[in-house]
């Protein structure tokens, strides 16, 4: 009897004590998230409602910041800019990253060669990857107007015609991060169940319809992570496009990440504003990311 | 969910939804209830220090005097930015310093890009640096230590006038010491002009503007050259060209930017990026940022150079031609445009009365002398200047650069000093630009100017 009733609190007892554990081991990485991620990131929240030019003194703005922001004319060129870049780059992400995945997949020798070759753009700093891309893109001396010279195409201006610039940034991105996606979608199409073709094929389906009907539906939760990951890369793009372009010609490829530097690092220092610009694309990204998620979601359930 | 809806019959099952719904949206509800309050306490509490609140500033100047024996072990922390040869002679004067005083001079260098931003941060820690080289105190007025209390009120009459403008604050204190001065102006390829047969400039007697640009582009046309002439893409370089003509963007806390004149001056530049005389691709192709063509001028694509006398260093070590300083060119004035570096002590540094006696002695005429000859700058010192500095090395470019310093408008120190000069300077360097790539004529750039202008005069007199 008294065996009984003490066993149910000794039960309550283990199960808390087992409740616990995973917290303890998430503690250290939660405790370092939470202090150089989360608080940095709730104190922006709160330093965009201020103006500071030193970080120190802070005087009250209220929505003060973000008024002057959606008031600006230039801020608007900046958010044009910022979504051609990022719908762009997620679409051509996508695009190419399946391609290569499929294409990859399919070798059968030297296929970690070729994995290998793709992701090395992701290895190497984005400031090296503008500037030697800056210097690639020159219009006179450029490796890429020498190249097309060869087949007797003319000096074509990469850096200083806004439509031209803004095509070079986003190629440039995507040489950059495409390695990285379809390193996902690799990992995605090869836990398709081999079975599934084989099937496909007794049944006549050829190479075409098995992707289409087949490869492309399975691959779809791989292909909502890369959509995820670069719309979060492209709403975040700065630095390699501030060694390729600065921001020019005449503020043409100048998208929000940079806007919010030079409102925070550039003299006169807007500490407040900047927060306030951070808060905006904050609120963009995870609006988007949301949606995604719940469009993907739809899928999956239909 | 599945298995519930199974063991319930259709009525009791579209019950369930409905209070699952239900009770998803009171949880949404809560959550962003959660999300506006903590938002709401969040923003009733301020980051740091509200503006207004304690920090009541200085107390009253009263000049104190101290034992030099008092600093006999202690540390100086010293974060500095070179030019590249005059670190050198820093350390060496450090050097000397700590025999003298029996002290630990740290000499932290950092990039310039980095500085502001640094000492910004350690400033926040709690980590204050004692002194700092800089090249404005924009960003630092508050925290600088005035000078005077441990330096006494006729230390700053030993500067010259000009450059003392950018290290006075409110009511005269003396926040910093100019401890080099530059000017900009221009350079010529002397191989070139000899090869074209094209007369070189009279420092004693500057040219105009027309003659400038019509002797670059004649040199071009005879020697092939690229371009005819380049320069700094910069705010501070163009205000050279505004400034010779008679108008500046900023001085003494106001926009004064002449729209005319400021039309009448870079409508040269525009018309020579037009035509490719100047490289157009380089001042489009890097957007908001400064960047220097003395690349440009190495690789002898264009045969002047407008820039400033830091070059002279640069190009006696690495040109491999003959070059030359010549006089800056003239037009409603002549001279060139200042700039230079201070040295400043943060009014929270440990050891303040060891900061201001650091300044002195890396001031003094001596060693003022031993650390501009290094670098390649111009005096501070007035008794430097009447006396003359010798240079072993480019004695005659240093001269030129030296008779421009007394053609030089005065407005210009009070404009280079002027809090909203960086920021108006890149809104110029950006109407030129567009005007180059053809998106607006010249006079609407700058009109968007004059009142980018106002707007950052406005902001920073808050």
């Amino acid at each position: 009897m008294t065996a009984v009733q003490t066993a149910p609190p000794r039960k309550r007892k283990s199960s808390l004590k087992m409740g616990l554990v995973p917290y303890l081991f998430l503690l250290p990485n939660m405790a370092i998230f939470g202090l150089f991620t989360i608080w940095p990131a709730i104190n922006g929240f709160n330093i965009s409602m201020y103006s500071s030019s030193n970080g120190r003194t802070f005087r009250w703005e209220g929505a003060g910041n973000y008024q002057s922001i959606l008031t600006d004319a230039d801020f608007w060129g900046i958010v044009r800019n910022t979504a051609i870049y990022a719908f762009a780059f997620v679409l051509l992400s996508v695009v190419i990253g399946v391609i290569l995945a499929v294409l990859v997949d399919q070798q059968r020798r030297g296929r970690t060669f070729f994995r290998s070759v793709f992701f090395i753009p992701v290895l190497i700093s984005p400031v090296v990857v503008g500037l030697v891309w800056n210097w690639m893109l020159e219009r006179q001396g450029g490796l890429v107007n020498t190249f097309l010279g060869w087949f007797g195409i003319p000096e074509i201006p990469w850096l200083v015609d806004n439509n031209l610039a803004t095509i070079a940034v986003i190629a440039v991105g995507v040489w950059m991060q495409v390695g990285f996606y379809m390193l996902i979608l690799l990992a995605g199409l090869q836990s398709i169940d081999p079975s599934v073709y084989e099937a496909a094929r007794v049944d006549g389906a050829n190479r075409w319809r098995q992707f289409i009907s087949l490869t492309f539906p399975l691959l779809q939760p791989s292909i909502l992570v890369v959509v995820v990951l670069a719309t979060i890369h492209g709403f975040q793009a700065f630095d390699y496009i501030y060694t390729l372009t600065g921001g020019g010609p005449v503020g043409a490829t100048t998208l929000i990440v940079q806007y919010i530097y030079e409102n925070g690092f550039v003299s006169p220092i807007r500490y407040g504003m900047a927060s306030a610009g951070s808060v905006l694309l904050f609120c963009a990204i995870f609006a988007l990311t949301i949606i995604n998620w719940m469009v993907g979601r739809k899928r999956e359930a239909a | 969910m599945f298995v519930t809806l199974r063991t319930l019959s259709p009525r009791q099952g579209a019950i369930t939804i409905k209070e699952d719904e239900v009770a998803k949206k009171s949880r949404i509800t809560a959550r962003l209830m959660l999300a506006v309050t903590a938002v709401t306490l969040l923003g009733a509490c301020a980051p740091g220090q509200v503006e207004g609140e304690g920090g009541a500033g200085q107390e009253p100047l009263a000049v104190e005097s101290v034992d030099p024996a008092e600093f006999k072990g202690k540390t100086l922390n010293y974060v500095y930015f070179t030019d590249g040869p005059d670190q050198q002679a820093t350390r060496s004067l450090i050097g000397d310093f700590e025999k003298k005083f029996d002290v630990t001079v740290n000499l932290e260098v950092l990039p310039y890009k980095d500085l502001v931003t640094s000492v910004q941060a350690r400033l926040s820690g709690g980590n204050v640096p004692d002194v700092v080289r800089l090249t404005g105190l924009t960003d630092f007025k508050a925290d600088l230590l005035d000078l005077r209390r441990y330096l006494g009120e006729k230390y700053a009459e030993e500067f010259l006038p000009g450059p003392l403008v950018g290290a006075t604050g409110e009511n005269d204190q003396l926040l910093a010491v100019p401890s080099d001065l530059t000017l900009n102006g221009p350079f010529v390829n002397v191989d070139m002009f000899k090869k074209a047969g094209v007369e070189l400039p009279n420092p004693e007697d500057p040219w105009t503007w027309e003659e400038m640009i019509a002797a670059a582009t004649k040199v071009q046309q005879a020697t092939g050259s690229q371009y005819a002439f380049a320069m700094d893409k910069s705010g501070h370089r163009l205000s050279t060209v505004l400034n010779q003509y008679g108008t500046t963007l900023v001085a003494d806390g106001k926009a004064v930017l002449d729209a005319d004149k400021a039309t009448k001056a870079l409508t040269p530049l525009v018309e020579m990026m037009g035509d490719n005389r100047m490289p157009r691709d380089f001042w489009l192709g890097s957007g908001s940022r400064y960047t220097g063509a003395n690349e440009i001028f190495l690789a002898q694509d264009a045969p002047v150079y407008l820039s400033g006398n830091w070059q002279v260093g640069q190009f006696a070590a690495n040109a491999k031609f003959e070059w030359a300083a010549a006089p800056n060119p003239c037009a409603e004035n002549c001279g060139g445009f200042p700039g230079g570096k201070y040295m400043a002590a943060l009014a929270e540094g440990k050891n303040p009365a060891l900061a201001a006696e650091f300044i002195r002695f890396m001031n003094t005429a001596e060693n003022q002398k031993t650390f501009i000859v290094a670098g390649g700058f111009l005096p501070t010192r007035k008794d430097l200047a009447e006396e003359g500095v010798a240079y072993p090395a480019r004695q005659p470019d240093m001269d030129v650069f030296l008779k421009d310093l007394s053609r030089t408008p005065e407005v210009g120190y009070s404009a280079n000093a002027d809090p909203a000069f960086a920021g108006s300077g890149t809104e110029l360097v950006n109407a030129v630009s567009e005007v180059v790539a053809g998106k607006t004529d010249l006079p609407s750039a700058l009109k968007k100017v004059q009142e980018k202008s106002q707007a950052l005069v406005d902001e920073l007199d808050r």
